[in-house]
């Protein structure tokens, strides 16, 4: 395998030394810019409690490209759609290589905290979101204690 | 080149083939859009022309495995067609006698294989082929 960039090697360092709450990430041992990601559900938030499985890759390019993100947990929320594909400024057009794996998932469990159905990924959910929140929330409660139960 | 994991290689093909960016003589998209294994897919191919396939398009199923990439899909035409890398009973395209899932590369994906399978059915040998009726299944 080509050599891991010291960039990576420091990042995925840090994360395991210096975690952020709530949030775990792992490199695949035979695959080092690809990584298993879990979560937590934000307090306060229709996902509290639940524990949400991801996967990222470090793309060639990386950081000059932005990680690759999804959930592998099914989740309802207006911003993420069904095959777990994420709608977020910062793995898009926002990117800059100064940010790093850890501001990404920050910028994810932000972004359980605040649903943003005005800028939707999954369509049908922001809808629901829109014209009828406090049903929305509650259903994005049921299916975290669905999919996202802790092990 | 480091080696992009299934899902977002999955992903990237299921990209590129709701955009339509591929070629238009084939196409292919998720069989369930709610499939978070992203395993089962349709796909479909434009007969090629100055063959008995000319103007009949053909719709295939394919299965990409926890493997995929590493390992090809299989594929299957769902459209019944005569051609002898096609299973005649249930069209199943062999690995054995289709170069292409054969000698399988990382780097091959979905639409090469229903390019390749097109080229098929266009060889000399092939694209007079007497055909079951249009419209037929397997």
């Amino acid at each position: 395998m080509a050599s891991l960039p010291k960039r990576i090697i420091k990042e995925t360092e840090r994360l395991a030394s210096d975690p952020v709450p709530g949030i775990s990430a792992e490199p695949h041992e035979d695959n080092l810019r690809y990584f298993a990601v879990t979560i937590e559900g934000p307090e306060e938030s229709p996902y509290e409690n639940g524990v949400f499985e991801l996967e990222l890759y470090l793309p060639d390019d990386y950081p000059m490209e932005a990680p690759k993100v999804r959930f592998l947990t099914r989740i309802y929320h207006p911003n993420i759609d069904r095959l777990g594909r994420i709608c977020l400024d910062v793995l898009k057009n926002n990117w800059s290589p100064a940010l790093q794996i850890r501001t990404v998932l920050l910028s994810i469990q932000a972004l359980l905290a605040s649903p943003n159905p005005n800028d939707p990924l999954a369509n049908d959910v922001a809808e629901e979101w829109i014209k009828n929140e406090e049903l929305a929330i509650s259903k994005a409660k049921e299916w975290t204690k669905l999919y996202a139960g802790k092990r | 080149m480091s080696k992009v994991p299934r899902s977002f290689r999955l992903l990237e093909e299921l990209e590129k083939g709701e955009k339509g960016l591929g070629p238009e003589s084939c196409s292919y998209g998720l069989a369930d859009s709610d499939d978070i294994s992203m395993t089962t897919w349709n796909g479909t191919i434009l007969g090629p022309p100055h063959s008995n396939h000319e103007n009949r398009i053909y719709s295939l199923s394919i299965e990409c495995g926890p493997n995929y990439p590493d390992h090809p899909p299989t594929i299957k035409f769902i459209s019944k067609i005569n051609l002898p890398c096609v299973d005649s009973k249930t069209g199943q395209v062999t690995p054995s006698t289709f170069h292409t899932l054969r000698d399988w590369k990382r780097a091959y994906n979905m639409e090469t294989i229903l390019l390749e399978l097109r080229k098929e059915m266009a060889t000399p040998a092939n694209k007079k082929l007497p055909q079951p009726k249009e419209g037929s299944t397997f």
